[in-house]
């Protein structure tokens, strides 16, 4: 067999895989990428997009959208609750349901803002290297621990006491609005297989939290895989699904289904699920490893769809999440296998007017009559309701505790490397995960090169 | 007054923590007063003879982690203790079968390969690994915790030995250590268990005391405790003392009483005194005034502070952090004198030599019941059908019940302390029915051997103990209230912001479930201050 062309392969085209590739290309890789889709997907990225991702890349028709107000929250009463970006608004607007959760907004705001300047600190490197006895690494994470205590006493404490809290105790210990904990709960259970009383939930909130603004409880979103796309730097191969080839313990290439055409390369980069990944190669894995793949922890939860309607609304985001018992209920029913009752939507109005849905909790299964709930949840019709349950985690692994930093995507494997060599992982199920996107691309990428 | 004795120490509380730091106080030279409010020492430690004949240890049922240490150092096997071993837990399944784990570990396998080989071969390993783990977070129950935000030279070197102590354990036990502390213990044995009523039985040991259901992150690490009992061969991981959890207490009490300190009952404390921020004594229920240099409080941490002191005489900020302090008391007992054995649809004949009735049954069919019995707690309800820990201690010590009478000790879980609508003695009763008629469904019967019942709820615990909340643990053992949090950040090394005023009880580092291990920790922080 002649040479091989490329000198790596990216598996998927999505907003890591495309990150990925492009840093390859700027380290003068010649790069492919292959998509198993044969259109790409028109929804929009949620998630912050790192400054220097932008910068780097130069993603200058890059187009972020931070909706203002950011939440549109309806009220039992009738009325609605929205929060602004400015801190000063919303405080005016909660004071209208609690003056006491008035008081503490900017307050709140300001400490959680601290604590997800830590997180942001953390995600744009591979996680500290706990084991290390590598005077560099152990310097940084040296720097980590200095740069946390210069925070001041309370960012100390706030990080060890809230990380493993219940998103439910942490929003209890300063507010009394079910309207207002609602709303911000919810960002504490996204993409997990948890209800909001449940430990590590403020962890996953704050991770959310990153990028945005002091005071802002949604994550922007933006046209980032559209624009690394618009590149044309590298080339994109679509329509096949592709299986990663190694052979005596090292990546050799990919096949693609249907075709069974083989294309070779050194180096392989899969932004794809890291079990979807490496199942296939399992005959190539040490079983305890092996094993650690088949334990991540990645159920599907949500479904993503969109809404038709005649007019658009008069929101940028709304959220269905009255209360976080309403959560907590709606946990309970995916706890036993159900789809919940009442499930939590929430609807984003994207550019051009296109409104996609959050529904949670969302399980494996036949989904009878959820189309219709929904709808009802959002006085509309069923056939204005387009609903994709995901079978798996979107995140390719659940924010939890013991699926983070270090521990991500299996224990002791999180610097994009696998036992594969030439195979490197670089999706939302390694470091720092689902939810911000092109962080894992470049981090990944940055360790390869 | 004129006259009055002075002390070097008061301890206030004669719980098994508050006795352990009398009686380390007392050895060390000290003239220690301990006071207690109850007519009798032991807290939550105590047997009582409720209905005559039968003795009951009213909350707490087993020894667990008495610190071998303290055994060791009190000599207390001189003073009385004297624990029989508790070898067998059989879990009955809804389908009539059951689950057993009996003291002969080979025997246990051979058992469990008839619900699961698979299950049968992974047992050895996952033994393996928890005690090792339990070997690795040994150490830290016995330390005083480092303050990270303290750049204080003690706390830098402290910090570091704690980090290296845990780089030593090596990679694969590091991150087993991480997911013990952060995944729920469903989570935790899905990734080693198949049958699931042996992982209802084993999460149901990570759930007691604590407001979390088996799949709530957080309770994987409770799975532990399990583990360390038997470290030190000093006695089995679960043990009933003889006389009950009382005679623990009195044990404790006789050996602080050997040391020269004197214990004082039915002297409930209402107030510390305090000048010029430092601690001078107490003042009692009755009006008494008693001083000494050191006051310690053995209560829980909202009582230690909430109650004892003025807020004036604390930070504002160390004020909220313990008003935060979450309890949420979520067990209640039902104690019964029976006529006779209950007997088990599962084991007829209650195994060779009735072995099932001298073990624990508990009832955790299936993880889902578990779950369902946390789901009526979160919604302010006391489970229908409640997770129970059941033993007959009158058939390890016989002299707990009249010649062929029995008692019956039921640990239940859940019982919310603020249920709906609030406790009231029809709620009471109604939880006493809930608890009565699941066993019933699994030994067909047993209510028509009941001679009496007594049934506690949480607001019974705070009302009779004092525990807030009815919280078993004087405070959850949820990580963010665990080791330099516990209390309150800043304040987890026994000292307080009133000077020579000292926390000793299970509200502190390392908290419930660990006997005696924060009252020593206390005892040893006071000698060395003293110095």
């Amino acid at each position: 067999m002649s040479a091989a062309r490329w000198d790596a392969i990216v598996i998927g085209a999505g907003a890591n895989g495309l990150v990925a590739a492009h840093y390859l290309a700027r380290a003068r890789k010649r790069v492919l990428v292959v998509e198993q889709h044969q259109t790409p997907d028109p929804s929009a990225d949620i998630g912050w997009v790192a400054p220097r991702v932008i910068q780097e890349l130069g993603l200058r028709d890059l187009r972020v959208e931070a909706p203002d107000p950011w939440i549109t929250i309806p009220l039992a009463n009738g009325g609605t609750l929205e929060l602004s970006r400015d801190v000063s608004r919303s405080t005016e607007a909660i004071r209208r349901l609690s003056p006491a959760d008035a008081a503490k907004w900017p307050e709140f705001s300001a400490r959680m803002h601290t604590l997800a300047s830590v997180l942001e600190k953390l995600y744009l490197a591979p996680p500290p290297d706990i084991e290390t006895r590598n005077p560099r690494e152990l310097a940084r994470i040296g720097g980590l621990g200095l740069y946390v205590r210069r925070l001041g006493k309370q960012a100390v404490i706030d990080l060890a006491r809230i990380l493993p809290m219940s998103i439910a105790d942490l929003l209890d210990d300063w507010f009394e609005s079910d309207a207002l904990k609602g709303a911000l709960g919810a960002l504490g259970i996204w993409h997990l297989k948890q209800g909001p009383r449940s430990g590590g939930t403020a962890f996953n909130f704050l991770h959310h939290h990153v990028g945005s603004a002091a005071g802002v409880f949604r994550p922007v979103q933006s046209n980032v895989t559209q624009t690394l796309e618009g590149l044309k730097r590298v080339e994109v191969r679509r329509g096949s699904r592709a299986t990663v080839l190694a052979k005596n313990g090292r990546a050799t290439g990919v096949v693609l289904e249907g075709s069974g055409d083989t294309i070779l390369a050194p180096l392989v980069v899969s932004s794809a699920d890291p079990r979807a990944t490496l199942d296939p190669l399992a005959i190539e894995l040490d079983p305890e490893f092996a094993r650690a793949v088949g334990n991540i922890k990645a159920r599907g939860v949500v479904a993503r769809g969109t809404l038709t309607l005649d007019r658009p609304p008069s929101y940028a985001n709304l959220c269905i999440a009255p209360s976080l018992e309403y959560l907590e209920r709606a946990y309970d029913d995916a706890k036993y296998g159900r789809d919940s009752a009442a499930p939590y939507v929430e609807v984003q109005r994207t550019d051009g007017n296109r409104l996609e849905l959050h529904v949670q909790y969302v399980v494996p299964g036949t989904h009878e009559g959820l189309t219709e709930r929904v709808a009802k949840t959002l006085n509309a019709r069923p056939d204005q309701i387009a609903l994709q349950p995901a079978h798996e985690s979107l995140y390719h692994g659940e924010l939890t505790l013991d699926q983070i930093l270090f521990m991500r995507p299996v224990p002791g494997w999180s610097r994009y490397r696998t036992p594969i060599e030439g195979l490197y992982l670089c999706g939302s199920g390694t470091h720092p995960g689902g939810g911000i996107p092109g962080a894992a691309g470049r981090n990944a990428a940055r360790e390869i090169v | 007054m004129g006259g009055a004795k002075r002390y070097d120490v008061i301890v206030i509380g004669g719980g098994h923590n508050g006795l352990v730091t009398a009686a380390y106080l007392a050895r060390a030279g000290k003239s220690v007063l301990v006071l207690e409010r109850r007519p009798r020492v032991g807290g939550a430690a105590v047997t009582e003879e409720i209905f005559p004949g039968f003795k009951f240890t009213m909350f707490s049922y087993v020894v667990s982690l008495l610190r071998p240490e303290i055994i060791r150092d009190l000599d207390l096997p001189r003073h009385g203790l004297h624990i029989l071993p508790l070898e067998s837990t059989v879990t009955p399944m809804e389908n009539g079968d059951y689950l057993a784990a009996w003291a002969d570990h080979d025997e246990t396998r051979r058992e469990l390969y008839r619900h699961s080989p698979r299950d049968a071969e992974a047992y050895d390993e996952y033994g393996h690994l928890m005690h090792f783990m339990a070997r690795a977070v040994q150490p830290i129950l016995s330390m005083v915790p480092p303050d990270p935000t303290s750049f204080a030279p003690g706390d830098l070197v402290a910090l570091l030995k704690l980090g290296k102590h845990f780089r030593g354990l090596g990679a694969e036990r590091l991150h087993a250590l991480v997911k013990l502390m952060t995944m729920s213990s469903a989570d935790f044995l899905d990734e080693w268990f198949e049958t699931d009523v042996l992982k209802a039985t084993k999460s149901a040991s990570g759930i007691i005391g604590t407001f979390l259901g088996p799949r709530s992150p957080g309770t994987a690490y409770v799975l532990l405790h399990h583990y360390m009992g038997e470290l030190d061969g000093v006695f089995r991981a679960w043990g009933f003392a003889k006389g009950g959890t009382g005679a623990v207490s009195e044990a404790i009490a006789s050996a602080a009483r050997s040391f020269g300190a004197e214990i004082r009952c039915d002297a409930g404390v209402s107030k510390v005194l305090v000048t010029n921020g430092k601690a001078t004594g107490v003042v009692l229920e009755n009006g008494d005034e008693l001083r000494a240099s050191i006051v310690v409080s053995s209560l829980d941490p909202r009582r230690t502070f909430l109650q004892l002191l003025e807020t004036s005489d604390l930070p504002s900020d160390f004020v909220s952090d313990i008003k935060r302090f979450k309890f949420r008391g979520s067990s209640g007992k039902v104690n019964i004198a029976l006529d006779s054995l209950p007997t088990f649809t599962c084991m007829p004949d209650g195994g060779p030599g009735g072995r099932l009735h001298r073990g624990a049954v508990s009832i955790s069919p299936s993880l889902d019941y578990v779950e369902r019995a946390y789901d009526d707690a979160k919604y302010g309800e006391f489970s229908r059908r409640p997770y129970m820990d059941i033993v007959f201690p009158s058939m390890i010590d016989p002299g707990m019940a009249p010649p062929g009478k029995h008692v019956m000790s039921i640990f239940v879980q859940y019982a919310p302390y603020h249920l709906n609508g609030g406790w009231t003695d029809a709620k009471r009763e109604a939880f006493g029915d809930a608890v009565v008629n699941t066993v019933e469904s699994f030994a067909p019967g047993f209510k028509s051997k009941i001679l009496h019942r007594q049934v506690i709820t949480p607001l019974d615990i705070e009302r009779i103990t004092g525990l807030s909340e009815g919280n078993i643990f004087a405070g959850e053992l949820a990580l963010h209230q665990l080791f330099f949090l516990r209390p309150a950040p800043g304040w987890a090394k026994f000292t307080t912001p009133v000077r020579g005023y000292y926390q000793a009880g299970s509200g502190t580092h390392p908290g419930g479930g660990i006997m005696g291990a924060s009252g020593r920790l206390a005892a040893m922080r006071i000698l060395k201050d003293g110095k």
